[in-house]
């Protein structure tokens, strides 16, 4: 089996954390590095959070490295749980993984250009404000040859803001970035509140991820109980997304979503600064430029996740031994 | 007395040429690289240009690190005053030699941040887009406690704009750049279009420029020739202004400028205005001065002590 080499950019975050575990709860996967930017919480906190999940995961051969801790243009906003701060090491055991001291920024562009000058390809699952792959990408001309695709969470289409009338935080934080990327000429895959929103995780979900005893799966049920993300009144029923995960879960299983390919664009300054718009109905000339995802199979990706990162580390021997080959 | 370390980011550019010449032989400075960017030229020209430049200034012990292929967010716009190449109508010869394996970026990271670590600052020139330290500072911001304070060329304040009514080239070529590196809190010396059209290269200083150039006078003359705008109305006298040299000129004599303290923003929203650069002269903002803007220059200072420099290439010397 070929795997993914994959580069996961991330601000965790409990959302990025549940993506970080499914990722290295994934044979399909050759994680090549997390990069790490400042976002939901500041940048020390981000990567103390990365190191923690490497650690939790048992996968402390995957590098973890820090790379942008401002926006590029704009004035740094965090996330709206930015109280989650360094996860509680009640949930998440505090380690003495080390981040690598290389800068994330530089990483993503030496990894695309490497595997650029060799007729390779990497992907990107980019979960945060997309300020350290822009500034990959505008590092060398050739590392956007070397990216086989960007797999983002962020922006709303149809859906309105989580952040501002019309924002969602990952864009908001930093839409400059967001157009750099955008118009890089990377192929695109976007999980918007749109089809974020769809997939809402209640307790059962949590039973499920401590159902098998896996200490990936315990700290990350404890995390959503803590740091409860449900929203009645907005959601019309129980339960909350996890976006993340869903950038990890469209390369494991394509097959549960559905979009559109279509322009899309941000806006940069303004009222409503950090609003994306997709050309869903062909209204410009512009060429589509990412693959709009407006649906996903609920339940089945609900199961993944749950399965996947119940089964990390947990007391499965098989299992266990066959993934500990993969990555080895 | 040491040498002053500074670094040149620049995009030759004929102006940038003449400011590189006159560095190369003012032992005053300790150049310890130079680091062009994508702007009058295109990125491969403008490295292109600044080697052939080191060649010409017998400086080819000065490293030359390639920077940035475009600015960080607007499209690329080029100078329209440098001619094909950007070096006007001189034909020099293909360099032989390279740029560092390194892009500029990662260099002014890697540079600077060990200056900052060992307390020696080092002097950063920007004559260009100012996209390569705008982009070294988002990578690592811990790189300005490294850099002693930015001289550089750009914007215009009580004089309108040569590229739009209201911007000046380097400005308007990547005004996020600007923006990133005016919130830098980096001490900056300003050297706008209000202290450049100060210092007008006549034709009558191009002829004494070429009697005094020694093995490069004819190189020079060709470049400062070039340079002449042929808008008497505009800057008074037949000439083109003296931009990017003024660079080297406020490093080596600053007691030739006046300055004032004054807080700098770069407007990077609006396309009427874009890469405007806006000073507080007058404490509006309550925001404290992040630069000394240049106010008054004495041309004939700046020519003299110019004219002085280009007479070391005739004892062939290198600094």
């Amino acid at each position: 089996m070929s795997r993914i080499p994959v580069i996961l950019d991330t601000d965790p975050g409990v959302d990025d954390a549940a993506a970080i575990l499914l990722a290295l709860a994934s044979p399909e996967f050759h994680v090549l590095g997390i990069s790490v930017v400042a976002g939901n919480v500041g940048l020390e906190a981000s990567v103390a959070n990365a190191s923690k999940l490497v650690a939790l995961a048992q996968r402390r051969d995957v590098p973890v490295m820090a790379g942008a801790a401002l926006p590029l243009v704009g004035t740094q906003i965090f996330g709206k749980y930015l109280q989650v701060g360094t996860f509680d090491d009640d949930l998440v055991a505090p380690t003495d993984a080390e981040p690598g001291e290389q800068s994330a920024i530089r990483f993503i562009a030496e990894q695309a250009r490497a595997a650029g000058a060799q007729g390779r390809t990497i992907t990107i699952c980019a979960m945060g404000p997309l300020t350290n792959v822009a500034l990959a990408l505008r590092l060398h001309p050739d590392v956007a040859r070397g990216i086989e695709r960007i797999v983002m969470m962020g922006g709303a289409f149809t859906a309105l803001g989580h952040r501002t009338p019309f924002a969602e935080y990952n864009i908001l934080a930093d839409p400059h970035a967001a157009q750099i990327v955008w118009q890089s000429g990377v192929p695109l895959v976007l999980m918007s509140l749109d089809v974020t929103f769809q997939a809402l995780f209640t307790e059962a979900d949590f039973a499920g991820l401590e159902a098998k005893g896996s200490p990936a799966g315990k700290a990350l049920a404890g995390l959503l109980r803590r740091f409860d993300r449900s929203d009645v009144k907005r959601f019309g029923r129980p339960g909350g997304p996890i976006h993340d995960a869903m950038t990890v879960a469209w390369l494991l299983q394509p097959e549960l979503f559905s979009g559109n390919d279509c322009a899309v664009g941000v806006t940069l300054y303004g009222p409503t600064a950090g609003q994306t718009w997709a050309d869903i109905h062909n209204k410009t000339v512009q060429s589509p430029n990412a693959h709009v995802v407006n649906h996903v199979d609920e339940a089945a990706y609900r199961r993944l996740v749950v399965e996947r990162i119940a089964g990390l580390g947990a007391a499965v021997p098989q299992r266990h031994s066959e993934l500990r080959e993969l990555h080895a | 007395m040491t040498a002053t370390p500074i670094i040149i980011d620049c995009d030759p550019g004929i102006d940038d040429a003449i400011a590189l010449l006159a560095a190369f032989v003012s032992p005053e400075l300790d150049i310890v690289a130079l680091t062009p960017v994508s702007g009058n030229q295109p990125i491969e020209r403008t490295v292109r240009n600044t080697l052939q430049i080191c060649e010409l200034g017998g400086r080819t012990d000065v490293p030359v690190y390639a920077g940035c292929h475009r600015p960080i967010l607007r499209e690329p716009i080029r100078g329209q005053f440098h001619g094909k190449s950007g070096l006007g109508n001189t034909n020099l010869p293909e360099p032989s030699k390279r740029a560092e394996d390194k892009g500029a970026v990662e260099f002014l990271v890697d540079r600077l941040g060990e200056a900052a670590r060992k307390d020696k600052p080092i002097t950063l020139c920007c004559l260009g887009p100012m996209t390569n330290i705008a982009m070294a500072l988002r990578i690592d911001p811990t790189v300005a406690t490294g850099v002693a304070r930015i001289v550089m060329m750009g914007g215009a304040y009580r004089e309108p704009g040569n590229r739009t009514m209201t911007a000046e080239f380097n400005m308007l070529a990547d005004p996020h750049a600007a923006h990133i590196v005016f919130s830098s809190d980096i001490p900056i010396v300003a050297l706008a279009l209000d202290a450049t059209h100060q210092v007008i290269l006549t034709p009558d200083h191009v002829r004494q420029f070429e009697a005094v150039s020694g093995r490069i006078a004819r190189t020079v003359a060709d470049l400062m020739a070039f340079w002449d705008r042929n808008q008497v109305e505009r800057y008074g006298s037949r000439g083109g202004p003296l931009h990017d040299p003024l660079v080297i000129a406020w490093l080596l004599a600053p007691h030739l400028f006046e300055t004032k303290p004054a807080r700098i923003f770069i407007e990077h929203e609006s396309e009427l205005c874009m890469g405007q650069t806006v000073a507080d002269w007058y404490n509006k903002s309550g925001q404290a001065p992040n630069a000394q803007i240049v106010t008054r220059v004495d041309a004939s200072g700046v020519i003299a002590l110019f004219l002085q420099l280009f007479s070391r290439y005739q004892a062939e010397r290198a600094a």
